[in-house]
């Protein structure tokens, strides 16, 4: 079978012209999947960093009655105990740190006009040191320390009031008991969040303030980040264990299950990934089946002397099969180097997208190099030949000998 | 002598668009070990139908094929496989040697079908190489040689796998004179010196000449056979010479 391989193999060479467009086909369509492919995962990568740096963590954990109970008064289902589950969360392996928030929503007053808002209570420290901190447009960030009231506003909550940093506003929301309560806040820095619908109603100030507003020592939830997002799924069930075991038995929620606008686009450009590498797939096929087609053509006679020779039918069947193989081999492999080189290419020339619906920012393309779909259009490229290669195979294989001789 | 080869009443008839051809009627032929004969005849009259069916390569209508004492004629093309590979080798007009691989490779491709070891398959290759005067040839492909090299070539393939018999169809049409003398000159040695059978088909005059025995065919049938009449001749000297 190796010596009939090695014949599979020099057959490629047969018909150059015809060998190169089959591979110029396999090239095409392996740079075509490796850039769309790795321009799809440099998506969700950047889309889950944004998600996950946008605030929402890896992990948070909140109340294990906050997600199926309505609370009828703000915080009623916070966390008690947040320093001791912190202190817990932070000592574990894998886990970079905590910070505690409380979400709120009230009333934004400059005196003149009043704006709903939505407010996070945060760590400003611990979330720089996590990352978790937005674009800082003018102004500067939060800090715990200071005797004045700080607040961030989003941008197009600044706008709407005509608030700038220096600008003193009032906040007004609903105590844990059910009281209305006021602070006056001092604007520090204007931010984005990126999303134009979010930046219209958001604000932060820190911890002590929305404690102090709230009139509560309870937080809504502690976030937790990890040093590897790969590390969500283990540290969640260690986390889960940990808590539980030590009288916390609270609801753990990992970060791709809180960001349903990630998951519809994973699964939409999925998709859009999956229907691209069928097209790619299935016109790679009919062409090279095609020039697989015209190998068996011209080589009828050939095919009808080896029979003559006692070659079997499966034989036959095989020769061109591996011939396939060969093909997408080869292909395959100077299509990744192909999709690599074009990779490199895009990648220096530092092409930007246009702004994406509900951005503010058009963002600059960096295509990863991803070897798990490297591999995986490789084979989809041997996979490919050999589909091409089976029926005209099949159809040398049937050749009745004695009308394959006669063949002019 | 041993029959190699035994054809028993066998008929073959073809399609040509709307016309039945009778290709071959109730044909009977027996060829002994050791035979170097030519099928002759004219264009049309059953040489290539009758080389297929002996070949294994197509199949009679009715009759019987025995080869090596092993009745075929039930069996499948496909399951016939083993007795091509085997039993028989073959010689084309058009030499068919497989372009792109060499001269040693296209003579060692029929045991590649075997499970004959490596050393033992050079050995073959390489002698049947030296034996055609081709060993200093055996890396050209069959574009670097001639016409009567690549003949030699297709001789030495269909010999390496130590057939009963060899079948060879007009081996010599598309070659010259001289190079056609060359080739049958070839071919009747290593007949006598291997005893191989070889059984080709054949219109020309001066490559009947050197055949030892000729079988003519006309429309499917066998009008003249020198071995036949040669096989009488014996038999009548031997009813002289004991009397019964």
């Amino acid at each position: 079978m190796l010596k009939l391989s090695w014949i599979a193999f020099k057959n490629i060479f047969r018909n150059k012209r015809r060998t190169l467009i089959t591979f110029s086909v396999i090239i095409f369509g392996s740079t075509a999947l490796l850039v769309a492919g790795g321009f799809i995962r440099y998506m969700f990568d950047g889309l889950a960093n944004m998600t996950i740096r946008g605030g929402l963590g890896h992990l948070q954990l909140v109340h294990q009655d906050q997600l199926h109970k309505e609370e009828e008064k703000p915080l009623q289902y916070g966390l008690e105990d947040a320093g001791k589950i912190a202190g817990i969360v932070s000592g574990m392996e894998g886990v970079l740190g905590t910070t505690a928030r409380i979400d709120f929503m009230g009333l934004l007053s400059n005196g003149d006009k009043s704006v709903i808002f939505l407010g996070t209570g945060l760590e400003p420290e611990k979330e720089r040191a996590l990352g978790y901190e937005n674009e800082v447009v003018s102004g500067s960030s939060l800090t715990s320390e200071g005797g004045r009231f700080q607040v961030m506003l989003a941008t197009g909550l600044a706008r709407s009031l005509k608030s700038n940093v220096g600008d003193t506003l009032t906040l007004m929301s609903t105590t844990s008991e059910g009281v209305l309560n006021a602070v006056d806040v001092y604007v520090v820095g204007i931010f984005s969040t990126g999303i134009t619908e979010y930046d219209e109603r958001a604000l932060r100030v820190p911890l002590g303030i929305a404690k102090n507003l709230l009139a509560t020592e309870k937080v809504s939830k502690l976030v937790v980040g990890l040093r590897q997002t790969s590390d969500t799924d283990r540290l969640h069930d260690l986390l889960a264990a940990r808590l539980s075991s030590a009288g916390y038995p609270l609801e753990i929620r990992r970060w791709y299950e809180m960001a349903t606008f990630y998951q519809g686009v994973v699964r939409m450009f999925g998709a859009i990934f999956r229907i691209l590498g069928t097209i790619i797939f299935v016109l790679v096929v009919l062409s090279s089946s095609n020039t697989m087609l015209m190998a068996v053509l011209e080589r009828v006679r050939e095919i009808g002397t080896l029979m003559a020779f006692g070659t079997t039918r499966l034989k036959i069947l095989a020769i061109f099969v591996i011939e396939g193989v060969f093909i997408g081999v080869l292909g395959g492999a100077l299509g990744s180097a192909a999709g690599l080189l074009t990779i490199k290419l895009m990648n220096r020339a530092h092409l930007m997208m246009p702004t994406p619906p509900g951005n503010t920012r058009p963002f600059l393309i960096i295509i990863p190099v991803v070897p798990g779909i490297f591999v995986g259009v490789f084979l989809l490229m041997i996979a490919t030949m050999i589909v091409a290669g089976f029926l005209p195979a099949m159809r040398a294989s049937r050749l009745k000998i004695v009308d394959a001789l006669n063949h002019i | 002598m041993k029959t190699v080869i035994a054809v028993e009443g066998v008929s073959k008839s073809y399609h040509l668009d709307h016309t039945k051809v009778r290709a071959l009627q109730d044909l009977n032929m027996t060829i002994a070990e050791g035979e170097f004969t030519a099928l002759a005849g004219p264009s049309g009259s059953g040489k290539t139908t009758l080389l297929n069916i002996i070949g294994c390569i197509d199949k009679p209508d009715s009759g019987r094929l025995v080869l090596d004492g092993v009745d075929v004629t039930e069996r499948s093309l496909n399951s016939l496989a083993g007795m091509r590979r085997e039993r028989l080798g073959y010689i084309f007009q058009s030499f068919n040697l497989i372009p792109i691989l060499n001269a040693y490779e296209n003579v060692e491709y029929p045991l590649l079908l075997t499970r004959m070891s490596g050393s033992e398959r050079r050995r073959r290759v390489h002698d049947l190489l030296e034996r055609v005067g081709l060993a200093d040839k055996r890396r050209h492909k069959p574009g670097q040689l001639s016409g009567g090299e690549r003949q030699r070539v297709a001789i030495a393939r269909a010999l390496v796998s130590g057939p009963s018999a060899v079948l060879a169809d007009e081996p010599t049409a598309n070659l010259d004179s001289v190079t056609s003398g060359e080739i049958l000159d070839l071919m009747d040695e290593l007949n006598r010196e291997r005893g191989v059978v070889f059984l080709f088909s054949t219109h020309d005059p001066r490559i009947m000449a050197k055949a030892r025995r000729v079988v003519r065919l006309l429309d499917g049938k066998i009008s003249e056979d020198s071995g036949a009449q040669a096989a009488a001749q014996a038999e009548l000297a031997s009813f002289r010479q004991t009397g019964r």
